[in-house]
């Protein structure tokens, strides 16, 4: 019996991820807040953390303009060059 | 994962021997791992550990010199061990008995279960719960499920190519059920019709379009639904070839960026997608919009409803066991179509309110949640009715939250025969459940819960001489559809997902 195949057939093209960091020390960390209620609590708190302790050199804020749908290309391109991204997901 | 009670295939440097085994599969920079390294030591002293590294000679000889690791750790360069027994984290431990049949399979770093470990091998404690680590900490994706394809930038995925691929067979071998096959390979948790290559072949004789036109890319994984994938999909539905004149523009709807699916597949919430029939494809193809219209009963409703289900998960690969996030989720996510009631309603159907011909046929999506019923038996007016309609539209999101949301009013004809009785258009029922859905200004205490934060943006009415916020941004956030049996006088509130420009937009495409 031969079945016909009904699924996403694409093979899935994607990056290698960076090696992850061994260091938080003088890095550029950029936090995305999703635009969810709480997030921007849970962010500030982060940064202030990731200054504190851990010596991060620079924080960039980003925000994407709702939460319902991916990162528009724009908010991505702002957020190049950072060392890593942390995301909230909040509410 | 390899699962209890499986046997563990073998590799070299490790056999089945009558002496039990533990095997770790570690990767150098993972963290947890680094965590759970020395506590193997441990217990390597008195057991065999085998530690299985997935990452390179030269990466794995500095880990094992940096923590140190007391154990054997192989690499596993192809990823072939990794794939044969997949761990989806790392650390991942399997504790074999002396027949290589797994009797432990762990992911993640926790001192219970690496204690309970060492007291099924007959050892005393290896995790002292006060040595200053933490008691548990989730490790990192296994390597061999990383993404495949090494390169800088990934390639843009083409999102405007109008021919995809022909769909891949499978062969079945002689003696395999195939409706257990299905089950393995793919589709929900219930039966389908197995997708033959000569059923498919039926329901593409239906179609006029090529079977390799991309009809849309459904999201959120955005695999192609060509004219094939589809039949393939109805197929397994159970629909009648003549359903793919429905499907198509109804796959075409679903791709709409205005209904965003991409956010309503993935989203914690209720919302599936309802799909609304409307005009005369409901009687040319036998959907219902009478009595029990949200349940069990015709084919076309129940079909369409389900395709369009097995066409997110199959395509859009939104399955209910991985990126569809849904907390509690939706029965309406096994099928969820109904036709509105013409016939038996006093107004224009939905398709005219919107600007079709009365003689155009159409397909409506809305994400919405399940049907919260209404029932009212006693009011003689039509006020009567809409205020117990309203105080249900009241309680959607949440009794408290104001303006973000929409909603779906479906009004059961007696309803419907009731409100028109007394004069009022479908314009003024909706009109008339706008300016009289409100939460009373006293209901915001102070507390802090889920729809007091926006409460600057709420609009203050007067309801019944109550001071309330106006529960929806404007008339237009409620929907009417008249659907149901014409005895019983019940209807059904149906809230949205997040909606607007920033949520999810109701979509309706011609059949």
């Amino acid at each position: 019996m031969t079945l016909v195949n009904p699924m996403n057939e694409a093979i899935p093209q994607a990056a290698l991820p960076p090696p992850r960091l061994t260091s938080l020390a003088g890095r550029r960390i950029a936090l995305l807040d999703i635009s969810k209620p709480g997030g921007d609590v849970f962010l500030d708190r982060l940064e202030a953390l990731l200054k504190e302790r851990h010596g991060v050199a620079s924080v960039i804020r980003e925000r994407k303009p709702t939460f319902t749908k991916p990162a528009p290309p724009e908010v991505i391109e702002r957020l190049r060059g950072a060392d890593a991204v942390i995301e909230a997901l909040a509410d | 994962m390899l699962v209890l009670g499986e046997r563990a295939p073998g590799f070299d440097g490790w056999l089945a021997d009558g002496q039990p085994a533990v095997v770790v599969f570690l990767e150098t920079d993972c963290p947890t791992c680094r965590l759970t390294a020395p506590y193997l030591n441990r217990l390597a002293q008195s057991v065999r550990v085998i530690g299985v590294s997935q990452d390179s000679e030269a990466a794995t000889r500095e880990f094992a010199a940096q923590v140190p690791v007391a154990f054997p750790l192989r690499v596993d360069p192809e990823l072939m061990v990794s794939r044969a027994w997949d761990p989806p984290i790392v650390p991942a431990l399997f504790l074999l008995d002396g027949d290589g049949i797994v009797r432990r399979a762990e992911i993640g770093f926790d001192k219970d279960v690496l204690n309970a470990i060492a007291n099924d091998l007959g050892q005393p404690p290896v995790a002292d719960p006060f040595d200053g680590a933490p008691s548990r900490k989730p490790g990192c994706s296994s390597r061999h499920l990383e993404p495949a394809v090494i390169g800088e930038e990934a390639a843009a995925l083409n999102v405007h190519g109008s021919r995809g691929g022909k769909a891949s067979r499978f062969e079945l071998a002689e003696g395999e059920d195939e409706y257990e096959y299905r089950l393995r390979m793919f589709g929900d948790a219930l039966p389908v019709v197995p997708p033959t290559a000569q059923r498919v072949e039926r329901m593409l004789r239906a179609s006029p379009i090529d079977p390799r036109e991309v009809i849309g890319r459904i999201p959120p994984c955005y695999g192609e639904a060509t004219v094939e994938k589809i039949a393939a999909n109805a197929v397994m539905a159970g629909c009648v070839p003549e359903m793919m004149r429905v499907l198509i523009p109804l796959v075409r709807a679903a791709c709409d960026e205005r209904l965003n699916l991409h956010g309503v597949q993935a989203t914690t919430h209720f919302a599936a997608p309802l799909v609304i029939v409307n005009g005369p494809v409901r009687d040319e193809l036998g959907f219902w919009s009478r009595q029990n219209v949200f349940s069990n009963v015709a084919r076309a409703n129940s079909t369409l409803g389900r395709a369009l289900q097995l066409i997110l998960l199959n395509l859009g690969g939104a399955r209910p066991d991985g990126i569809d996030m849904s907390a509690l989720g939706n029965p309406g996510k096994f099928s969820y179509c109904i036709a509105e009631n013409e016939e038996a309603s006093p107004w224009e159907p939905l398709h005219v309110e919107l600007g079709f011909r009365p003689d155009q046929s159409t397909v409506t999506l809305f994400a919405a949640e399940p049907p919260r019923g209404v029932s009212e038996h006693t009011a003689r007016s039509a006020k009567g009715v809409l205020r117990a309609i309203a105080r249900a539209l009241e309680t959607v999101w949440s009794y408290r939250s104001c303006l973000t949301f929409e909603a779906l009013v479906v009004i059961g004809p007696e309803h419907a025969r009731t409100i028109a009785h007394d004069g009022f258009s479908k314009h003024d029922a909706r009109q008339f459940l706008f300016e009289n859905s409100g939460i009373p200004v006293s209901e915001y205490d102070g507390d802090g819960g889920e729809g007091t934060q926006l409460v600057a943006q709420y609009q203050e009415t007067i309801i019944e001489g109550v001071r309330c916020y106006q529960k929806f941004r404007a008339p237009e956030s409620i929907r009417i559809v008249v659907s149901g049996g014409t005895a019983g006088k019940f209807s059904a509130v149906l809230g949205s997902w997040a909606t607007g420009a920033r949520g999810s937009q109701m979509v309706t495409y011609p059949v």
